[in-house]
């Protein structure tokens, strides 16, 4: 599937088809539109063709459709086939680029989702919302607390409840064409010069408050998660010096950075890893001057439809043997340490995806302060319009 | 070589389109001053003729000539002539002056505004629409359009004015004034008046002359009573004015017409046909109606419209068929008229009959 | 004289009985419209309204308040207030300069015989949703497509997409059949023989297409530049897809506010302010309109 990418070969029937299939797992904006062309419905429709049996393993009845909401290139495809062969639920998936999005989304009801993806620092603000239930951990049977790496998934917890258990961590670093841009990159401050310099016009950073503003604010010296307004200015001014040389604003970038319509880009683990496995000069580099870790969960909304199909799909997705094949497809490191013994030695041994703890800890958290603080909202929007 | 005298002329011009031909081989000359009228039925190739003047078609065959120029290959617009359109064309997105200001504005060189203007308002004078200037074309009532597009037409001063059925749209009343009107105001212009139309009174009672058209040929020219009176052949008898046709045999050798009942008449003097079969043409009004000996056929009443001046009759002739039969108020008594299901007397002169080859 | 009184009173009611049933049969002719109207424009049209004087809840979202403060905050967005209502009637007007010719082709020159099959290749494309178009374009313009094809002359790392005439060629391509039929219908219509009569006064061609053709062709362009121009003040797919999101209308402020910053207030304030915009240049529009074309067949909207 990511295999053509390489190659600069007139575009094939079996191509396109493909092409149409990361249009469907796309970017935001094809999200938005999706619905409204009719493409999102067709796929829905051929999604919901009944699959060739029902389990009966599943005592609740689990319908035939559920939804999830998560991020770009997260997930195998294979896995919601395997599911869907399994269960009989056909998984529609919708892709964001920012948690402020799907914030806005379950905050203006009828997104329809059974199971989403947040990040650490959002779930406090969902559960404080009332936008998402305590798990019933009982239909987890295959998530085991005790495997997990606490330093990723003690956020799920709050006041002893468990509202969301972990999908897998990363970080955000910064890919790098080294095909195209010679001078190295390694810290946040040479990011935003190079994207001035070698990279201009060439250079990506995220449709997302938390990391383009947070990495601004790296790049300064200050925390990733400053809400200061004298600091936030600061990142303002750098953010609009630099938005003329960028190539875009989008979250997105894999297909940009795969075409090398785009040289450089703020970039997430999973990223890095498949964009550096299909095309070796795509470098993924950590800032040594600080920027995110963060680890994903997955909670269901309060409004869940189909809140069996949820549970069930969370359950699979939290076997062990299923979220290698996951692991191994997206390449995000995992926070379970059945998973991890699981893993072939190239994967474990893959700096990108398990870097050295030195280079982790100038990192921080997102702090669930940026996701509601009007300042960053709005100093992300006027970046975008300036 | 084409004469001076005549401001438009044609020569052997034909017009196909693929494989229809529109128009064969006519031949015609205009002279100066003339007012024409193109007669015939619908698709005889009259207004085709019109728009090879006008330079909106060009002959396939053939020579145009304009005030002595060949007008071959010259686009309309740098043509010496203009034209009334049928339904008038008349520009809706302009005033009644703007319109008609609208060929001064393309004269070049350039004519100042302000002469424009009195151009403008000294042609509608023309067609006594002074005062209309500003008002909106479709305000104006049909007759007041057909005057704007006949100032439009004038104001250029062109060597010739076509007019393309221009009083088709109009009702009767109006029709007539405005025949009036265009004569006077050829007579005042004192150039070349070509008009197209497929009404014979209109055409007979405008024009000098009269080309009748048919089938893309011109059949007959001339003034009106000649055409009225001495048609040229069977088609222009029974299309200029009314006409009743009688089957008949010229005899041979004998200077008389035997008709399809047998009744034999005197060949009338002009009459030029060879022996054998023949149509005779008799006008309505060449007829009188009998009650003595004096008929030279006779039939029964089978209609009567009357008319005012004159009755209409119906006639069914014996061993004929139908007559139609003008008949003056004079020619029975004020009070005497013939009633249907009577049986009557028609009388002619022979010389009154039009006699054509079969 | 009773009787007289009676017929006249019977008169008058049966009128009135013809005219309430008239009433009635209009009343339901318009009722569907008329709510749909309601339901689907003037509702949220005022919930819009009371939005735009709330304030934001701290979490995002609208809490209760009486306040200008939205539209104080107005001139931050000033940049995409400007881009949009520079590029949407430049946009407009770009589409115009390649629908004319293309309407007045199908319209005026093309052969009778093939112009219901060249019209509907104008039309078709319009099919595909215009998503997909757009990536197509995506593609075209991106490394692989055309730089890629520049590359092989020589001319290395041409940037195309995500650049301002990028999303103007995407604005050009996406509304050209909105402009181009208005404009193809009125030229279609006109008749030709007023064309006829410009020569025949002596107008050369260009001044017959510059006196007669455009002036009544007006209506329709007129028509075009106001329908592509209101539908652009509302884009937000093109500068997103072939602007990188950098070149920000206010399409795309309205969708940051609501499904990124969860500021409903501010993004009221702001649809509010542009539909306001949107009223006056249209009524603007049609004044210029009525003037030039000398018609009130203006028919807009």
């Amino acid at each position: 599937m990511t295999k053509w990418y390489r190659e600069n070969a007139p575009i094939t029937a079996e191509k396109l088809a493909d092409e149409l299939m990361r249009l469907k797992r796309g970017s935001v904006n094809r999200r938005h539109f999706l619905g409204v062309t009719g493409l999102g419905l067709a796929t829905a429709v051929l999604a919901r063709a009944p699959g060739l049996f029902n389990s009966t393993a599943f005592a609740e009845d689990l319908g035939t459709q559920m939804s999830l909401a998560t991020w770009p290139n997260y997930h195998d495809p294979a896995t919601f086939e395997a599911f869907k062969a399994a269960t009989g639920v056909a998984v529609e998936v919708n892709v964001f680029g920012s948690n402020e999005e799907m914030l806005a989304k379950l905050q203006a009801g009828g997104t329809g989702w059974d199971l989403f993806v947040p990040t650490n620092y959002t779930i406090s603000t969902y559960a404080k919302l009332g936008l998402i239930d305590e798990l019933d951990l009982s239909k987890l049977p295959n998530y085991d607390a005790s495997t997990e790496n606490a330093r990723f998934t003690n956020e799920g917890v709050i006041d002893g409840k468990t509202y969301a258990v972990p999908k897998n961590w990363g970080t955000t670093g910064i890919a790098v064409n080294s095909a195209k841009i010679k001078k190295p990159v390694t810290s946040w401050k040479e990011f935003f010069e190079v994207a001035m310099a070698e990279a201009d016009g060439r250079a990506m950073v995220h449709d997302y408050q938390l990391t383009t503003i947070g990495n601004a604010l790296v790049s300064l010296g200050y925390s990733f998660n400053s809400v200061k307004p004298d600091e936030l200015a600061k990142a303002e001014e750098l953010l609009i010096k630099v938005k003329p040389h960028l190539y875009a604003i989008n979250s997105d970038y894999q297909p940009s950075m795969r075409a090398t319509d785009a040289w450089m880009t703020m970039c997430w683990t999973n990223d890095g890893a498949q964009l550096n496995r299909d095309m070796p000069e795509i470098q993924f580099v950590l800032g040594k001057d600080g920027g995110e870790i963060w680890s994903d969960f997955y909670a269901i909304p309060k409004s869940a439809a189909n809140k069996a199909a949820g549970y069930a799909l969370l359950n699979y997705l939290m076997t062990p043997e299923n979220a290698v094949k996951e692991h191994i497809a997206n390449g995000a490191p995992t926070t379970d340490s059945r998973v991890l013994k699981l893993l072939p030695a190239d994967v474990t041994s893959n700096k990108i995806v398990y870097p050295d703890e030195a280079a982790l800890t100038p990192l921080e958290f997102g702090a669930a302060v940026t996701l509601t603080d009007p300042g960053r909202a709005e100093l992300m929007a006027r970046f975008k319009s300036a | 070589m084409t004469s001076d005298s005549n401001d438009i002329e044609f020569r052997s011009v034909a017009k196909r389109y693929g494989s229809v031909t529109a128009v064969s081989d006519i031949s015609l000359g205009v002279p100066k001053g003339a007012f024409v009228a193109l007669l015939g039925p619908s698709g005889c190739g009259k207004t085709t003729c019109l728009r090879m003047i006008g330079g909106f078609e060009q002959p396939s065959e053939g020579m145009v000539y304009i005030g002595g120029q060949p007008m071959n290959g010259v686009p309309a617009y740098r043509r010496p002539v203009n034209m009334v359109f049928q339904q008038y064309a008349l520009f809706p997105h302009l005033d009644v002056e703007q319109n008609v200001a609208y060929g001064l504005k393309q004269m070049r060189p350039r004519i100042a505004a302000a002469e424009i203007s009195r151009r403008a308002r000294e042609a509608l004078e023309m067609v006594r629409l002074a005062g209309f200037g500003k008002r909106r074309v479709h305000e104006m009532s049909g007759g007041q359009q057909q005057r704007v597009a006949l100032a439009r037409a004038i104001v250029n001063r062109p060597k010739v004015l076509l007019l393309d059925e221009p009083l088709a749209a109009l009702d009767k009343k109006l029709r007539t004034a405005m025949q009036i009107e265009l004569q006077s105001l050829q007579r005042e212009l004192g150039i070349t008046f070509m008009l197209v139309t497929h009404d014979q009174e209109e055409a007979l009672s405008m024009s000098d002359v009269v080309c009748v058209m048919n089938a893309g040929r011109v059949v007959q020219i001339g003034p009106p009573q000649e055409i009225y009176d001495r048609p040229a052949n069977l088609f222009v008898a029974d299309f200029v004015g009314k006409t009743n046709r009688i089957a008949a045999t010229i005899e041979p050798g004998a200077n008389a017409v035997r008709l399809a009942n047998g009744v034999g008449l005197a060949k009338p003097a002009r009459a030029n046909g060879t022996a054998g079969a023949a149509m005779v043409a008799l006008r309505p009004e060449s007829i009188s109606l009998v009650r003595d000996d004096t008929a030279t056929l006779h039939g029964t009443v089978t209609h009567r419209i009357f008319l005012g001046s004159s009755v209409e009759y119906s006639v069914e002739v014996d061993g004929l068929g139908d007559f139609l039969v003008t008949a003056d108020r004079r020619s029975l008594d004020e009070s005497d008229l013939a009633e249907p299901g009577e049986r009557i007397g028609l009388r002619f002169d022979p010389n009154a009959m039009h006699v054509f080859p079969a | 004289m009773r009787a007289q009184f009676n017929t006249r009173f019977n008169g008058l009611t049966m009128r009135a009985a013809k005219n309430t049933k008239r009433n009635l049969v209009m009343a339901a002719l318009v009722a569907p419209a008329a709510a749909w109207l309601c339901v689907f424009l003037v509702l949220p049209f005022i919930a819009m309204l009371v939005f735009a004087f709330g304030e934001r809840a701290p979490e995002g979202g609208y809490q209760a308040a009486f306040t200008f403060a939205q539209f104080a905050n107005l001139p931050t967005r000033a940049a995409a207030f400007w881009n949009t209502l520079m590029l949407a009637p430049a946009g407009a007007l770009l589409c115009l300069l390649v629908a004319y010719p293309v309407a007045y082709y199908l319209a005026v020159r093309a052969n009778p015989r093939y112009r219901l099959i060249l019209v509907s290749l104008v039309v078709v494309p319009f099919w595909t949703s215009l998503l997909v178009r757009t990536y197509a374009w995506m593609y075209i313009l991106g490394s692989r497509g055309i730089p890629n094809l520049l590359a092989m002359i020589g001319i290395e790392d041409v940037r195309m997409l995500n650049t301002p005439g990028a999303v103007l060629l995407g604005i050009v391509y996406g509304y050209l059949p909105l402009m181009i039929m208005p404009i193809y219908v009125s030229l279609e219509k006109l008749d030709r023989r007023l064309l006829e009569a410009s020569a025949d006064l002596g107008a050369k061609p260009v001044s017959s297409f510059l006196g007669v053709t455009l002036p009544l062709s007006l209506p329709g362009v007129m028509t075009g530049v106001a329908l592509v121009t209101i539908l652009l003040l509302g884009e937000y797919l093109i500068p997103q897809l072939l602007g990188g999101g950098k070149v920000f209308f206010i399409g795309n402020a309205l969708v940051d506010l609501f499904l990124q910053s969860r500021n409903w207030p501010f993004g009221s304030a702001i649809a509010v302010t542009l539909v306001a915009v949107v009223a006056v240049v249209l009524m603007v529009a049609m004044r210029i309109a009525w003037k030039v074309a000398g018609t009130r067949q203006v028919d807009l909207v």
